[in-house]
């Protein structure tokens, strides 16, 4: 039975991500950045779901591989005249040199990669909230260094000049080799090891699962795959500055993977590129947009309040995720048009759940 | 036989997600009364008494204690309604004092007169929780923890008190002494549910016990049938 | 630098952190939850300390106590009393989508331009003269810090709601299974975070009067990263290592090489990352780590 399930969620992943494409090939050319946008995320967000959803240890510390993904394939592919204008206090290697786009993306996921895997090295030991502040820690660091450090990049100022390369098809070609670098690990013997060892990480140890081991695989591949989705973010903008691979992506992401449903990958797709959509969608609102009948026009500033405040109201409404946390299924998706066509009052009936936190023994 | 019963649990289920732990289990405590309740591990023992205090919500079936229903209620109004529940491992707050812990046993009473008589009472019943009153909950061994627990829910003036698996990991005189408090407590007028493992010694010591297995009420036993060995196994573990 | 400047300096960024760690610490207890919101209760006290810039200090300064107060009950009764039990994963996701919202109505309501707000400008002055400059509010944010943490202690410590609050902050459950009113425990850490929020706001503004939409928010973060590398699940150790932090970085300012300056955010985090490393349960906590595991 889950056998069966497990390549309908892969394929309906990569179905939906070729519908945004479609959808963003035939629209104008600035909308279609919205899609491209959507797209890009996903790869993030399918990266981020490799550690988190495998792990169960939440991470802040991802978009230091998408800053670093986006920073060495911006600074790697803007040719070498201009290069020493913007950025005079470069490393005469990194000056002298320039890449084609597609390398610099190979580039990106190496150098994600490997930076994960030797950050991760000493982190994998911690668990909980220590391992959520420790990689935040990472992102700090990897933030003030990208940010001040002129001999590998533009420092504070933006990096300007990078080709334009991520368009709706490479986009969408990113995203699913992401899917299928998630789907092919999670349905390994290797990523299977991993859930069981979040489940219950006792019973994993004592069969003789390394649970720190395999966490530091499953980080290191979330970290190629976010240099990826970073490096594709750069050569989608042409432009880019330390703020926009910091905080805010950080919760953006972690949002879009928690409310599809951090534990599949049918959820991280969905999460994904349905917050990134929406978030766009406001955005052009702010500028009056037409829905259907009516020309909408949101107040200045608005969408990230209702942004904020429909994601709120869906972690409320539904804790685990849009999908729940289950893979796509047809005989799932027949389930729910059951659901919807039953009563609400059944609905509402929620199985026992303990009202309480889990409460570990601390004293205060 | 149940002149005036004090808990009514009718066709309870209880699951966890989707899987099973309490299935249409019906069973009836008079007031007054030591019921047993035992099965194996995982036999929803622990989890019928969780339902009945409301820390997890049934999936159906009814719970009234004295005549009125409970299920929905919160757990810290079921308290104040005079059930008390003593859980499985004892959980008494080890940072805290033997004090603190009885302390906050007055939490749940409906009023607080009579706290010093209470007090007094529960020295005499357990006379090391007196003794150790300054010590860390932490410090304490097993039974004595047990002791605490019992008398901290006493202190909530309970009019029945569940119990789960209080002799478990207890050295045997430690038992005795909880099960002579036991039948101390109930003659002040507490009626007992009784969770145990140790299926001999319950369905001696209580009135009558019921038998749980798979979630599921197999039998019920009254105290003559202590020494059927035969059906106890049968029900333990026939299907 | 003087050196006692230096010091002065560390001791009012640590007083200040502390003060945020001890409602991090006591909603962390009680709900196991990192509250990444409470940033914003600053943020609101101080704006509504701008928006009553032209009343008299004390009007002003009792409103920002009520914002603070009402806005975080609100929150939690709103936001995060529908998500107990829920994974912390998804409880914390729910703090940051809050934070985010809240923040997003700043950005809207007041823009990005920093507004006015300094009801107790005074404490400017300094108290001590000489060399090495003490201002009053150094004097005032160490001593509202060990007032407010003695307070706190004592009610914790002494009071019956207090001894609740141990109790469910240890074992939510068996508090509950006691008759301890979990709500009304809750609502009082949220009570208690929000004035020492309202603490920060008036305080913050002297040493900075020009609020922004993340005048909380950064702060917080940095509190609570010390916050956890003190060991967040007791309200002394939480707020020893907010200090600790605070007084680090401020100490790390004055010792760094001036070429490493810029990169003084980085040492700082590195620094929590061995910290973190050595000691996952809190530097100053004597648990041994499998309990923080179970977080």
């Amino acid at each position: 039975m889950t056998r069966l399930r497990v390549p309908q969620t892969l394929l309906a992943s990569i179905a939906l991500l070729a519908i945004v494409a479609l959808l963003g090939s035939g629209a104008s050319a600035s909308t279609q950045q919205d899609y491209i946008s959507a797209l890009v995320s996903a790869t993030i967000v399918y990266g981020l779901y490799m550690f988190v959803g495998s792990s169960g240890v939440i991470s802040f510390g991802h978009i230091s591989f998408a800053a670093i993904g986006a920073f060495s394939a911006g600074v790697l592919t803007i040719p070498v005249g201009p290069k020493h204008l913007t950025m005079p206090g470069l490393w005469p290697f990194l000056a002298q040199h320039s890449v084609s786009s597609l390398e610099s993306l190979v580039i990106a996921a190496v150098l994600g990669g490997v930076s994960a895997l030797v950050i991760g090295f000493p982190l994998m030991r911690l668990s909980g909230i220590a391992a959520g502040i420790a990689t935040f820690a990472v992102l700090q660091i990897t933030y003030n260094v990208l940010n001040q450090w002129t001999l590998i990049g533009p420092g504070p100022t933006t990096l300007a000049l990078v080709p334009t390369t991520t368009g709706i098809w490479v986009s969408l070609l990113g995203a699913i080799f992401s899917a299928i670098v998630a789907f092919a690990y999670q349905s390994s013997r290797r990523g299977r090891l991993l859930r069981a060892a979040r489940e219950d990480a006792a019973a994993a140890q004592a069969i003789g699962v390394h649970v720190v081991r395999e966490r530091l695989l499953a980080f290191g591949l979330s970290g190629a795959i976010c240099g990826l989705g970073g490096a594709l973010l750069v050569h989608q903008l042409g432009s880019i500055t330390t703020d926009q691979v910091y905080l805010e992506l950080t919760f953006l992401t972690l949002a879009m993977l928690v409310i599809g449903g951090s534990g599949s990958l049918w959820g991280a797709t969905v999460g994904a590129l349905a917050i990134s959509l929406l978030d766009s969608f406001l955005n052009t609102a702010e500028n009056s947009v037409h829905v259907v009948f009516f020309e909408l026009t949101l107040p200045n500033g608005s969408s990230d309040v209702i942004l904020g405040i429909i994601m709120t109201l869906v972690i409320l409404f539904r804790p685990q995720g849009l999908t729940g946390g289950s893979e796509f299924s047809l005989a799932g998706l027949a389930r729910v048009g059951r659901l919807i066509a039953a009563s609400p009052a059944k609905l509402r009936h929620r199985p026992a759940r303990s009202e309480g936190p889990p409460a570990p023994r601390t004293d205060m | 036989m149940v002149a005036e019963p004090a808990l009514e649990i009718d066709s309870l289920d209880v699951r966890y997600g989707v899987v099973p732990a309490v299935r249409g289990a019906t069973l009836t405590v008079g007031r007054g009364e030591i019921v047993g309740l035992v099965g194996p591990t995982g036999a929803g023992k622990s989890t019928t008494m969780l339902a009945v205090m409301g820390v997890v919500a049934p999936a159906g079936g009814t719970i009234r204690f004295e005549g009125s229903s409970i299920v929905g209620r919160p757990t810290e109004r079921i308290v104040r309604m005079g059930l008390g529940l003593v859980p499985e491992g004892r959980h008494v707050f080890e940072a805290l004092t033997v004090e603190e812990n009885l302390r906050l046993g007055l939490i749940g009473r409906p009023d607080q007169s009579g706290v010093e008589r209470d007090m007094e009472w529960i020295h005499g019943l357990f006379p090391v929780v007196y003794e150790f009153r300054r010590r860390q909950a932490g410090l304490l061994s097993g039974g004595q923890r047990q002791q605490l627990a019992i008398a901290r829910a006493l202190l909530a003036r309970p009019r029945m008190l569940l119990l789960d698996e209080p002799s478990l990991g207890l050295a045997p005189i430690v038992v005795d002494t909880v099960f002579a408090a036991l039948g101390e407590i109930r003659r002040s007028g507490v009626t007992i549910l009784l969770v145990e493992q140790r299926a001999q010694i319950t369905v001696g010591f209580a009135d009558r016990t019921y038998v749980m297995s798979n979630g599921i009420l197999k039998m019920e036993l009254t105290a003559t049938d202590a020494d059927a060995t035969d059906r106890l196994v049968d029900a333990y573990f026939g299907s | 630098m003087n050196a006692g400047q230096v010091i002065f300096d560390g001791l009012a960024l640590g007083a200040l952190y502390a003060l945020v760690a001890i409602g991090l610490a006591l909603v962390f207890g009680v709900l196991r939850l990192i509250n990444f919101a409470q940033g914003e209760l600053i943020t609101a006290g101080a704006y509504s300390l701008y928006l009553t810039d032209n009343l008299p200090a004390l009007a002003s300064i009792v409103i920002c106590f009520a914002v603070c107060i009402g806005l975080s009950v609100l929150i939690e009764r709103v936001a995060f009393r529908p998500l107990r039990g829920a994974s912390p994963a998804t409880t914390l996701v729910a703090t940051f989508a809050v934070a985010f919202a809240l923040e997003a109505i700043w950005l809207m309501a007041f823009s990005s331009n920093g507004k006015p707000a300094d009801p107790l400008a005074s404490l400017n002055q300094i108290a001590i003269g000489g060399s090495l400059a003490l201002r009053w509010v150094t004097i005032v944010e160490m001593a509202a810090g060990v007032v407010l943490l003695g307070g706190v202690a004592l009610v914790l410590a002494r009071t019956s709601v207090g001894l609740q609050m141990r109790a469910a902050a240890t074992d939510f459950r068996m508090a509950r299974l006691l008759g301890v009113r979990t709500n009304l425990v809750i609502s009082l850490a949220f009570v208690i975070a929000g004035v020492m929020a309202a603490v920060v706001a008036v305080l913050f503004t002297v040493q900075q009067p020009s609020v922004t939409p993340t005048f909380g928010f950064d702060i917080t973060l940095v509190a609570l990263v010390g916050a956890v590398v003190g060991g967040v699940d007791r309200l002394w150790t939480a707020t020893a290592g907010a200090f600790a932090i605070g007084f680090a970085s401020s100490m790390l300012a004055d010792l760094l090489p001036s070429s490493q300056l810029q990169f003084q955010t980085a040492w700082v985090f590195l620094l929590v990352l061995v910290l973190l490393l050595l000691r996952p349960a809190g530097l100053f906590s004597t648990l041994s780590r499998s309990t923080v595991e179970r977080v």
